[in-house]
């Protein structure tokens, strides 16, 4: 992985013309464009320009943007969606940007910051595993870390899951075996990370793609990274606690809306019932949805309020998921 | 204390009495090292052992080297000082100069609290003892807490938890 080489000479604009008609057509090939090996200026990349990075010709187009790569509706100008033009494939380049931020989970505040190198590390670390995105890295002209992604043909997960069943009982019973067996093999991906000594650290709904080529859940955008606490995994953990809530429920439950549309769920409501990190969405759904298994909400309430201990690892996590997944195959009759 | 014995062993307790305690800079680290510097300075037969572990950032956490270096000089520089403090308070209780071993370790860990009882169990200590931050639950939940994973990990030894 990973070549610093001399970039800049190997294509020339006329060769690059020469790859964009074979793949396009003459008429496809920009009146103006700029060929590119030093990306650390990344606002100065431009639609239809090229950058070369470890010999490969990549054609710029769109930028990322939405909360699949981040902030939510801000073009992220240092992610671009790109053609590589020996293949003609897809591809997403991120570029190097060293932003330091807060990340809030609720009140809390915690101070993270963007690491290409982790993200790179981990894209070394996860090449065969099928529940990540995948890519290589290469440094450019300048030395950044740029991370070359396959694209993944696909809808945010959470986004399906919404739109499964009539209501939240015909999900429950049609539906979310599947969900919770899917479930588990993300968690299982992130206990891998975490069994090598790397934590994924932004574990969000909308960092799940579902692959729909190859029919599978796959983490993206690992390259948040923080100083942790006394555990290297508490903050993943909570990550995919709150994930388990809303597939649990088919979305958030909002304690202001049970409050104005079902005043008799709302009263049944302790504060320790709540999500531990967003005191607004209701982490012991048996309360709401009562034909929830024990075991299954006994996991979920783990991350409520309400909590004594807080599972400090995926290992222990899955033991509980894998009981609440014999009691929900028992009680709906179906295996997925 | 050898794997086969166990706290209990009487045979063996009274020429182990040996102390392990995990501090960092923090006032109730500080607090910790007080309480035992009273409880234990009439015990001649006690050792001590200060411990602090400096977990060390991921290199990405740094842009460049000089600032790794830099990051590591300025934390050892703080922690050394708190030691030399809390070996003050030690022998001001009373504790001799034999009675008392300094630690301090820079490594990369998951959980501080399983770098501190891996120490524990490197030199067989019969009791850690640490401070208790006070942090909130949901603190807790987000980042962990170290005295909570030493309470529920820590085997062959007992714990004392100061608040």
């Amino acid at each position: 992985m990973g070549n610093k080489a001399q970039q800049s000479d190997i294509f020339s604009k006329s060769s690059i013309a020469e790859l964009i008609t074979a793949l396009r057509g003459a008429d496809q090939v920009p009146k103006k464009f700029k060929l590119v090996s030093d990306t650390t200026d990344f606002f100065k990349l431009d639609y239809n320009d090229v950058v070369v990075l470890g010999n490969r010709p990549y054609w710029v187009k769109r930028y990322e943007k939405e909360g699949r790569f981040g902030l939510d509706d801000e073009p992220k100008y240092w992610v671009r969606r790109v053609v590589d033009l020996i293949d003609g494939s897809t591809k997403i380049i991120k570029l190097v940007f060293h932003e330091k931020f807060e990340t809030k989970i609720g009140d809390m505040v915690i101070q993270c910051f963007r690491s290409p190198k982790k993200e790179a590390r981990i894209l070394d670390l996860i090449t065969k595993h099928p529940n990540f995105m995948h890519g290589n890295w290469v440094l450019d002209e300048a030395g950044n870390n740029v991370r070359i992604l396959e694209f993944i043909y696909g809808r945010r997960y959470d986004d399906m899951v919404i739109e499964y069943g009539n209501d939240h009982e015909d999900y429950f019973y049609n539906f979310f075996p599947d969900v919770l067996k899917q479930y588990i093999e993300l968690v299982l991906a992130i206990k891998y990370l975490h069994d090598h000594e790397e934590k994924h650290g932004d574990i969000r709904r909308d960092h799940i793609i579902w692959d729909r080529e190859n029919k599978i859940n796959r983490w993206i955008d690992f390259d948040y990274n923080y100083l942790h606490g006394e555990s290297m995994f508490s903050f993943d953990m909570q990550g995919l606690g709150n994930i388990l809530i809303f597939m649990t429920a088919r979305g958030d439950v909002l304690a202001p809306n049970l409050y104005h549309n079902q005043r008799e769920l709302f009263d049944k409501l302790w504060g320790e019932d709540m999500n531990i990190s967003y005191k607004n969405r209701v982490a012991n759904l048996k309360k709401i949805y009562p034909y929830i298994p024990e075991s299954l909400n006994r996991v979920l309430l783990h991350f409520s309020f309400g909590a004594k201990i807080f599972y400090e690892n995926t290992d222990q996590m899955l033991d509980d998921l894998e009981k609440a997944k014999d009691d929900v195959v028992s009680l709906t009759g179906r295996t997925a | 204390m050898s794997e086969s014995t166990t706290f209990c062993d009487l045979t063996h307790r009274d020429t182990e009495r040996h102390l392990l305690v995990a501090v960092d800079e923090s006032a109730n680290s500080k607090r910790a090292v007080m309480y035992l510097a009273d409880f234990f300075c009439d015990f001649k037969n006690v050792f001590v052992t200060l411990l602090s572990i400096i977990p060390e950032p991921s290199e990405d956490f740094f842009s460049t080297e000089e600032e790794r270096a830099e990051w590591l000089v300025e934390h050892r520089g703080t922690m050394e000082k708190a030691m030399n403090d809390y070996r003050g308070i030690l022998y001001g209780a009373g504790f001799s100069e034999e009675q008392i071993e300094s630690r301090l370790i820079v490594k990369k860990c998951v959980s501080i609290g399983d770098a501190i009882l891996e120490e524990q169990k490197k030199l067989r200590c019969c009791i850690v003892v640490v401070g208790r931050r006070g942090i909130s639950h949901k603190e807790e939940f987000v980042f962990g807490s170290t005295s909570n994973k030493i309470l529920h990990h820590a085997k062959h030894c007992a714990v004392m938890v100061v608040e």
